[in-house]
């Protein structure tokens, strides 16, 4: 009987020993065929559908038939770069990522700093800087956000030109609500708290980034403060609107696709959202046109909070690290994938020499919009040496659903976030 | 079987020295425990690799200040301990947790009684009826607060119903910071009901027909019936679902995760579970969210003990 139990406690062990624990995973090898592979880390919008990356991917592949790529999915949008967190937690750090914030995995080694020559084709190769170096390759400048309107809606209301400043913005609301149209348009419900924050964003720009470019960086140094009156003032605007009844509250119930759907059925008029909407609106017949402007500011000047940035980042320990680097670069400047980027997230490609597809009319008002103004900051998306701590971005979404809810005022909203910041290991 | 010749005492004759044991062949001797341990391996390894380790794992990030992105930590002593309880948002993630396991242990409770009493019925209506109340239990919790969330939002079926029956302005089901937890505990109620009624049904399969008899026949109506024969012999069943509805409502993340992510607002829904993986993932701090994760284990522990302890109790009474 023991005889006969020996083996079997060896196969065990042998089972055991032989069983694959810890490492692994996501890491890259050298498949059949000779080809490199290469993990690569995605997600997905309404936008940027699993076609879109299927697609894309395959055009590099086709050219550099050496790299075979492995996609992975993140679960949601919003939570890529936490996910690409656990990844990293279970030893499965994918080679390549996209447009996953760099902020933490950079300062800790695990992340490749492009070179200036192979940062040349950009056109902001400075863009979003961790220590000096650039560790995302800055391929796409996004407005984030902008104001889009609902024309019919406006004329409506009586309303013949988008508002200029931010008291003209104030009378158009007020003109909407009168015709028992809801001004804004505003989500932010389950895990897309994110979209609940755009005008606060967009408050921020206008007000704040534009008089102190430099706010979070002296933050991060101790000299500014969220209660400082400034940010006060621009966080008040906001509960102002709430409290006007300007912003639906019924808003934080909707997701993201929800929302969005709610403003081109016609449930508000105005919708401060990214320039990446451009795409959606142009891609649909619609019974109305959607306008385009910029938040206004107190005495007219366009501001336009905007992020370039957005491309992939690279593993710098990943197993074929040359091949991931090749498959990053040529993904993003591959002028296919580019132009069918520009027409499924109307991305504003920031490459030099790169001539988008003809687009339509919402997307060219995007971008005029976008040139004929100060480019700022975008809260909450920075991701360089002036982001905000870890953990923070998700507290300002949350504070910007409890002033959306009509629960907190704009002091006591920069209260909280100076004793999040406190907590977030900040000064 | 050579060993067991040498030792035993039939072999042995009268008179003569018991022949000495080689002390190799002592060694090679099955203990008492060496079956068991050999047939329970398979499983003491799982459980160990996957349960017992990782406790201990976490158990020793939490005495560090171990950060995502820095794993080589320095002890901290309990100070992450201490941090937690004097924490405003760990407490109040507590007391989030705590109000959200009371509504996930009554509801379902209540309601898994009331179902399973209009199923026990030996037609095949109630028979079909009985999977179609189960089947909320076996589908993923994300599908299921997908669902809810479509049919809670403002535009969803339930507020676009009460809009047709003149209500103005409908309740922010999932906006409204002070009524988005109830509705995080009512759709998980709603999962759990179909779990909650077929333990119930089971239990009250095995209620004696002669008690019920005997009481009728003493004059009882149903709910004297109900109360003093039904009530105590469905105590085994109530024991067995109020402690798995207490550990559904203490590990909460799912529902929370889709329906609120933890809003609206600064973690007004925001679970103990969720927090461990914001802590954790997001804010990049391992230690404290490890510190977080073994308070939880420990609540859970301790809780679920004393709630088994005691409805044991009222078992024993019967």
């Amino acid at each position: 009987m023991r005889k006969a139990l020996r083996p079997g406690a060896l196969a065990l062990l042998l089972i055991a020993a032989c069983a694959p624990v810890g490492s692994g995973g996501y890491g890259s090898n050298a498949s059949a065929g000779g080809a490199k592979e290469v993990s690569f880390l995605v997600f997905e919008t309404p936008n940027l559908t699993p076609d879109y990356w299927d697609t894309a991917i395959k055009r590099v592949t086709d050219a550099h038939p050496d790299i075979k790529v492995k996609k992975i999915v993140a679960p949601s949008a919003g939570e890529r770069t936490a996910y690409a967190k656990q990844l990293l937690a279970s030893g499965q750090l994918p080679d390549v990522m996209q447009a996953v914030a760099p902020s933490g995995f950079a300062e800790s080694g695990h992340l490749y700093a492009w070179s200036e020559k192979e940062l040349a084709a950009y056109q902001y190769p400075g863009s979003n800087p961790l220590g000096g170096k650039i560790y995302q390759l800055p391929y796409n400048t996004q407005p984030t956000p902008l104001v889009y309107y609902n024309k019919k809606l406006f004329a409506r209301a009586g309303i013949t030109d988008p508002p200029r400043t931010y008291a003209e913005l104030l009378a158009t609301a007020a003109k909407l609500k009168a015709k028992d149209i809801n001004p804004f348009v505003v989500g932010g419900g389950g895990k897309d708290a994110f979209a609940a924050a755009y005008p606060w964003i967009a408050l921020v720009g206008a007000d704040v980034y534009r008089e102190r470019p430099d706010f979070l960086v002296r933050r991060r140094a101790g000299e500014a403060r969220f209660s400082d009156p400034l940010f006060v003032r621009a966080t008040q605007k906001l509960a102002d609107l709430v409290k006007k009844g300007y912003i639906d509250k019924a808003g934080l119930s909707r997701d993201y696709p929800s929302t969005e759907k709610a403003f081109l059925d016609g449930k508000g008029a105005m919708y401060p959202m990214g320039s990446w909407f451009a795409a959606s609106v142009d891609a649909k017949e619609l019974p109305f046109g959607i306008g385009v402007f910029a938040w206004p500011t107190d005495d007219g000047t366009t501001v336009v909070p905007a992020y370039t940035g957005g491309g992939p980042i690279v593993n710098a320990h990943a197993k074929n690290l040359e091949a991931a680097k090749t498959f990053a670069l040529a993904f993003n400047q591959n002028t296919a994938n580019n132009d069918v980027l520009v027409k499924t997230d109307a991305a504003i490609i920031a490459i030099k020499g790169y001539r988008p597809p003809t687009m339509g009319p919402v997307y060219q008002d995007t971008l005029k919009v976008l040139r004929s103004g100060k480019v700022v900051n975008a809260f909450t998306v920075e991701t360089g040496d002036d982001a905000l701590l870890p953990g923070m971005s998700d507290k300002v979404f949350a504070i910007a659903q409890q002033i959306v809810a009509g629960k907190t005022d704009g002091a006591q909203a920069a209260e909280l976030l100076d004793q999040e910041w406190a907590k977030a290991g900040g000064r | 079987m050579t060993l067991i010749d040498r030792t035993s005492p039939d072999t042995r004759s009268p008179g003569r020295e018991t022949p000495e044991v080689p002390p190799r062949a002592r060694a090679r001797r099955p203990g008492r425990w060496s079956y068991p341990l050999v047939f329970a391996s398979p499983g003491l390894l799982v459980y160990v690799c996957f349960v017992l380790a990782p406790i201990l794992l976490a158990f020793g990030y939490s005495l560090t200040n171990a950060d995502l992105f820095h794993p080589d930590a320095e002890f901290i002593g309990a100070h992450n301990y201490t941090t937690l309880l004097s924490d405003d948002a760990f407490l109040r993630s507590l007391r989030v947790t705590t109000t959200l396991t009371l509504i996930i242990v009554v509801l379902p409770n209540v309601g898994g009684i009331a179902v399973a009493l209009l199923l026990d019925r030996p037609s095949r209506l109630y028979k079909a009826l009985r999977s179609v109340f189960f089947v909320p239990v076996v589908l993923s919790s994300v599908v299921v607060s997908v669902v809810w969330m479509a049919l809670l939002s403002d535009d969803g079926l339930i507020n676009t119903l009460l809009r047709g029956l003149g209500a103005t302005s409908p309740p922010g089901w999932l906006s409204d910071p002070d009524l988005a937890l109830c509705t995080i505990g009512f759709v998980i109620s709603w999962q759990m009901l179909g779990f909650c009624s077929v333990v119930y049904l089971a239990g009250l399969q095995g209620v004696p027909k002669e008690l019920l008899e005997s009481a009728a026949i003493d004059g009882a109506g149903p709910w004297l019936r109900f109360r003093t024969v039904t009530w105590p012999m469905l105590a085994p069943a109530m024991t067995l679902n109020t402690v798995m509805l207490l550990i559904t409502g203490f590990k909460a993340y799912d529902h929370v995760q889709v329906l609120t992510a933890g809003g609206p607002g600064l973690g007004t829904t925001s679970t103990i579970a969720f927090d461990v993986i914001q802590t954790g993932f997001t804010e990049n701090r391992t230690g404290l969210s490890s510190a977080m994760a073994i308070l939880m284990l420990v609540i859970v522990a301790v809780v679920s003990s004393l709630v088994l302890q005691l409805l044991k109790r009222r078992e024993v009474d019967l």
